[in-house]
């Protein structure tokens, strides 16, 4: 992305400070771009960490008291974006979620698509199971710790194979790439929701 | 989140819930999920295969008050309607009807994937049926 030449120096630069007269600048509405990074979906998240403790001491607003009122809104800007980037970059799912709506891809309305209907029916069969078990059905106890089981492992399945694709779009970047990630974030919803269901129904019961 | 009056009676009152037999070849059945959410909910309709009617519809929904609502409504809206009047149904119908506001559109157009899910298996049923009766021939 092109940033105009620095509002105080009138130079190019590139970055959150002026290159030349280290002023702020305007900040550019990414993530990515506060911290200074590539967008890559593969991120080292202590880099990431030490990165956002550095530039936290650097926007802090008492470093702006005595400067323009326009630095001082940039830097509140600033701080801003730098700690929803934060959150939302070290958490690999919403970064990859990020990313996606960053490339054009919309998370929202799309409908069945993506899943396979056979996760569908275990994760409906699963719900059923733990509405049984809250009604004081113990029986049901077993199916759904079998079913919890299952269903972690194919959380961790997933995560792995999300792994291995946010390298081979970082490489590549492949539209084909984001539409696989997109496919498994959404199934990781259904099961990362219901795995946390199971868990709260598990230590209300026990 | 304020729900609207008529969520609120469908969801204290949910009409039809429950299932029908799946391997009956009158009945249809639907089963969907929302991604945004990963609520998941099964729809099933039985037809009389004289008359092109709905007799009977079900539902089960494992989500969010506007989804149970949706799919309530739906079920109360197929009955007595033919295979293709049922098609007909809109997610904006029950937008409506229920007053959603605009964050749960997702969830009735949940219900109204189910319609068309539950729909799609009765037809799939019937025209394996014909092929078979056909072959017999
Ligand atoms: S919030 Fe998911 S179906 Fe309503
Ligand atoms: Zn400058």
């Amino acid at each position: 992305m092109e940033q105009p030449p620095c509002w105080q120096c009138n130079k190019k630069y590139t970055g959150l400070f002026c290159a030349h007269c280290n002023a702020l600048q305007c900040p550019v509405d990414d993530y990515y771009s506060v911290f200074g990074m590539e967008r890559k979906l593969s991120l080292d998240v202590q880099a990431l960490q030490a990165k956002f403790y550095e530039l936290s001491r650097l926007l802090h607003p008492d470093r702006f008291t005595r400067r323009s009122p326009l630095e001082r809104q940039y830097s509140l800007e600033a701080s801003s974006l730098l700690n929803k980037g934060y959150r939302v970059l070290r958490n690999p799912v919403q970064r990859a979620e990020y990313v996606l709506k960053k490339e054009g891809f919309d998370i929202g309305e799309q409908g069945t698509k993506d899943v396979p209907p056979e996760l569908l029916e275990e994760v409906f069969e699963l719900n059923m199971a733990l509405e049984e078990l809250k009604m004081g059905d113990q029986q049901a106890r077993g199916a759904v710790e079998e079913a919890r089981q299952r269903f972690a492992a194919m959380r961790d399945e997933i995560d792995r194979e999300l792994e291995q694709l946010f390298q081979q779009w970082d490489e590549k970047h492949e539209r084909a790439t984001l539409q696989q990630i997109r496919g498994l974030l959404n199934r990781r919803r259904y099961i990362h929701n219901l795995v946390t269901e199971v868990e709260n129904v598990a230590t209300l019961s026990n | 989140m304020a729900y609207s009056q008529k969520v609120l009676d469908h969801y204290n009152n949910p009409r039809n819930v429950g299932s029908l037999d799946k391997s009956d070849p009158n009945v249809g059945t639907g089963m969907v999920g929302a991604p945004e959410c990963g609520d998941v909910m099964k729809l099933q309709v039985k037809v009389n295969p004289q008359t092109g009617i709905i007799e009977d519809a079900k539902f089960k929904t494992f989500g969010c008050g506007s989804a149970i609502a949706s799919s309530s409504l739906a079920t109360e809206m197929l009955k007595g309607k033919t295979v293709e009047e049922a098609l007909a149904i809109k997610n904006t119908e029950l937008v409506n009807e229920l007053s959603l506001p605009p964050v749960k559109v997702h969830c009735s157009i949940l219900a109204e994937d189910a319609i068309k899910a539950a729909i799609a298996d009765y037809k799939r049923k019937q025209a394996a049926r014909e092929a078979v009766v056909a072959q017999a021939q």
